[in-house]
């Protein structure tokens, strides 16, 4: 009597359970999950979008092992990574333990600050950080003019433009990562401080004894998302630089973008993007293993 | 077991996280490459309301279009005037932004299926489509004798195998413009030559005005320009049957050197705020000089007419001859539409007809641009010879010559060329030599 009644409640907590998700589901089958084994079909075909396919089979993989320019823009889409993720990372837990502390109705209007940025929609928040980095117009130039460096070209020179870019996504996200991790610090109980106090500890010992293992999660999190947007960023290299100079910002999902919606090679762009989602999985599998492997 | 199915389950997870970020990266690309544009598409969907009043046994024809604001205004009428003459036919009009019209907008629906009966073609994507079947042959659609008012060489360039496959109603010139005011200051001619050229934009280049404004971004555009500076010199990418290179020659390396030097020098600003195809440039006192087109008569006589701005035809190298780009967008009919005759029918009537008045409409009040049919140009006689377009018809307009219809990997090619020469990695003559290369391979892996 009592197994049946339980059995019952089992099978309507799961019901309930299963009810709620399924829209999502529904949503990721439809726009996710169908439309990537639709990718990987195409990606075994010779398609232009204005002809009927063309089977191929792996042949579109064989060619972009030797695609001089795709492998390029992979190195440069891991250089803007290796540089982003970490200086982010920092920033946002910096920013974060410092506005922590901060006490009082600043508070709101720091944090609002931080988040502007993100707010504004980050085409916007591009376009804007184009104009500040006019070479001839923009506010930078005069500021460093007026510390005594001479004009820089900015988004207009091969060597410095990816570096802007990085500049402009850290200026945007940084708002974002922050209040993740200030959420996250708030949850540390506050007993851990008044006790680490009591017993002389100073600012940084209680930082790195108390806040920083109990961050670990939030760590691994921001960590991973972050990696994956990274490589995952398009719209404002596209507002800013269009992939230029000299392709210095072509990173991969630009060098895909342009294969599929340039030159109509549907098959090959299909292909390449699945070598990217490949190699952001094992990336993001790695980070996992490394920072969970504690537990 | 469990720790086995706890990582299945942190590696399930990761993959709905990477999914998810891909599926939320996908959305907010569309929204950019809509807002990152300028205005247009607004009207896109109000037109639909009059072809609910048509009748069921009516050919429905679909004209998608890229112009915005009073050119968009005039494809609009010429529909609604036809639409008002035709008993069997409606056109139902929509426009979408430029930029993404023939990356995505096209494409996507041609791909499923759903694509228009009529559209607009620009040279550089002539090629994708006149291969793949959705251009319509258009040669036995002209009315008697209409034909030979087209000049040749606009019907060679939407020519492919024999058949024309478009039908040109503009021709786009580009021309020297410059500050009168500005360069009378610095005591500097109107440079007829690359050597005075040169030297005009380093005497006018000061701390906040830039010497020459000429584009910078890699793209269709940016090769539109530079081609005169081969032309001039005889020079060519392709072979005339566009099946091999013709790049690595001395003349492009000039080409090449002379375009590079404005950027390695500091006269032309490797960034610009405005488009390059933008007179404003000029119109706010910015720049001294600029390499653009016909478009931007109008503005000189209207937003900017305080400004005193002048035009010449493009200058030339020694021993070279004269030479401009003619650029424009044409008309095609979707070659696998079930209704391609009706549409061509309508094509027919708007630019390809025994009456010139939306022509002339088209190239002297709606925007300033040459037509290619010579009847036209003659009817406009008082509108070509006003102002600075008396410049374009009287000393530029018989030096032009089409703009290519390179496939996008040739264009690619070129533009690469020409960056690293702009940004000192190469020479001219390196340069040159490895786009050939690469040109010659991409041409061989071609069908």
């Amino acid at each position: 009597m009592a197994s049946r009644q339980s059995n019952a409640r089992r099978t309507q907590e799961w019901l309930t359970a299963y009810s709620f998700l399924l829209p999502n589901i529904l949503g990721l089958m439809t726009f996710v999950f169908i439309p990537i084994v639709y990718a990987f079909y195409v990606s075994l075909h010779d398609w232009n979008a204005l002809s009927p396919k063309v089977f191929v089979g792996f042949q579109n993989y064989v060619t972009l092992m030797s695609d001089a320019d795709w492998w390029h823009s992979v190195s440069r889409t891991l250089l803007f990574s290796v540089v982003y993720v970490p200086l982010l990372f920092c920033l946002a837990l910096l920013s974060a333990l410092l506005v922590s502390a901060l006490r009082g109705r600043s508070v709101g209007a720091v944090r609002t600050m931080f988040l502007l940025p993100f707010a504004i929609t980050s085409v916007i928040s591009a376009i804007i950080a184009m104009f500040l980095l006019d070479p001839r117009n923009g506010l930078a130039n005069q500021v460093l003019a007026a510390v005594g460096i001479g004009t820089q070209q900015f988004l207009g020179s091969p060597t410095q433009a990816i570096y802007c870019v990085i500049f402009t996504l850290l200026w945007i996200n940084l708002g974002y990562n922050m209040t993740i991790f200030v959420s996250a610090i708030k949850e540390i109980p506050s007993d851990y401080f008044e006790a680490a106090h009591i017993d002389g500890a100073t600012g940084f010992q209680r930082y790195r004894h108390i806040t920083f293992p109990l961050l670990r999660e939030t760590n691994t999190f921001i960590l991973i998302v972050t990696t994956i947007a990274s490589f995952q960023i398009f719209d404002q290299i596209m507002v800013m630089t269009k992939g230029g100079p000299m392709d210095s910002t072509e990173v991969s999902v630009l060098y895909i973008f342009k294969q599929a919606f340039q030159m109509l090679n549907m098959g090959y762009s299909s292909a390449l993007a699945f070598v990217l989602f490949i190699i952001i999985f094992v990336l993001s599998m790695i980070q996992l293993k490394f920072f969970s492997s504690n537990d | 077991m469990k720790l086995r199915m706890k990582t299945a389950g942190v590696a399930a997870v990761s993959a709905a996280l990477v999914l998810q970020l891909g599926c939320g990266s996908a959305t907010t690309t569309n929204t950019a490459s809509s807002s990152a544009a300028p205005k247009a598409s607004e009207a896109a969907k109000d037109t639909s309301k009059e072809t609910t009043a048509a009748k069921k046994d009516k050919v429905k024809l679909a004209f998608w279009d890229m112009h915005s604001d009073a050119e968009s205004k005039f494809f609009k009428d010429l529909v609604d005037a036809y639409n008002k003459s035709q008993e069997n036919v409606q056109i139902e009009y929509s426009t979408y932004d430029q930029g993404s019209y023939t990356t995505t907008k096209l494409p996507t629906g041609f791909a499923s299926g759903e694509g228009p009966d009529i559209y607009m073609i620009s040279p550089g994507d002539f090629m994708k489509f006149a291969k793949s079947g959705l251009m319509k042959d258009l040669t036995p659609d002209f009315p008697a004798g209409v034909k030979d008012d087209f000049l040749p060489a606009s019907l060679d360039a939407v020519t492919y195998n024999g058949k024309i496959m478009a039908l040109p109603f503009e021709l786009e010139l580009l021309g020297l413009y410059y500050n009168k005011e500005m360069l009378d200051k610095a005591g500097v001619q109107v440079p007829k030559t690359w050597d005075e050229l040169h030297d005009a934009a380093k005497k006018l280049t000061a701390d906040k005005v830039a010497g020459l404004i000429i584009p910078p971004d890699k793209g269709p555009y940016l090769n539109f320009i530079w081609y005169p500076l081969l032309w001039q010199q005889g020079g060519n990418v392709l072979t005339a049957d566009g099946t091999k290179s013709t790049f690595n020659t001395p003349e492009t390396a000039k080409a090449l050197d002379f375009w590079g030097s404005f950027f390695k020098e500091g006269l032309s600003p490797k960034k610009l705020q405005l488009g390059p195809w933008e007179i404003e440039n000029l119109g706010n006192k910015t720049a001294a000089m600029q390499i653009v087109g016909t478009w931007a008569i109008n503005a000189t006589e209207d937003k900017f007419k305080d400004v005193p701005i002048g035009l010449a035809p493009l200058p030339t190298p020694p021993g070279g001859k004269p030479a401009t780009d003619a650029g424009g967008w044409k008309m095609a009919v979707n070659g696998q539409s079930k209704h391609a005759d009706e549409a061509a029918k309508f094509v027919m009537w708007a630019f390809g007809s025994n009456d010139l008045s939306h022509a002339l409409k088209w190239a002297t009040e709606v925007k300033f641009a040459y037509s290619p049919r010579k009847s036209v140009v003659e009817k406009g006689k008082d509108i070509y010879t006003k102002g600075l377009r008396k410049v374009f018809t009287e000393e530029i307009y018989n030096s032009a010559i089409p703009e290519p219809r390179y496939p996008s990997e040739v264009v690619d090619a070129v533009g690469d060329a020409m960056q690293y020469v702009m940004y000192g990695k190469m020479s001219g003559a390196d340069a040159a030599k490895a786009a050939d290369a690469k040109i010659n391979d991409l041409l061989s892996k071609q069908k």
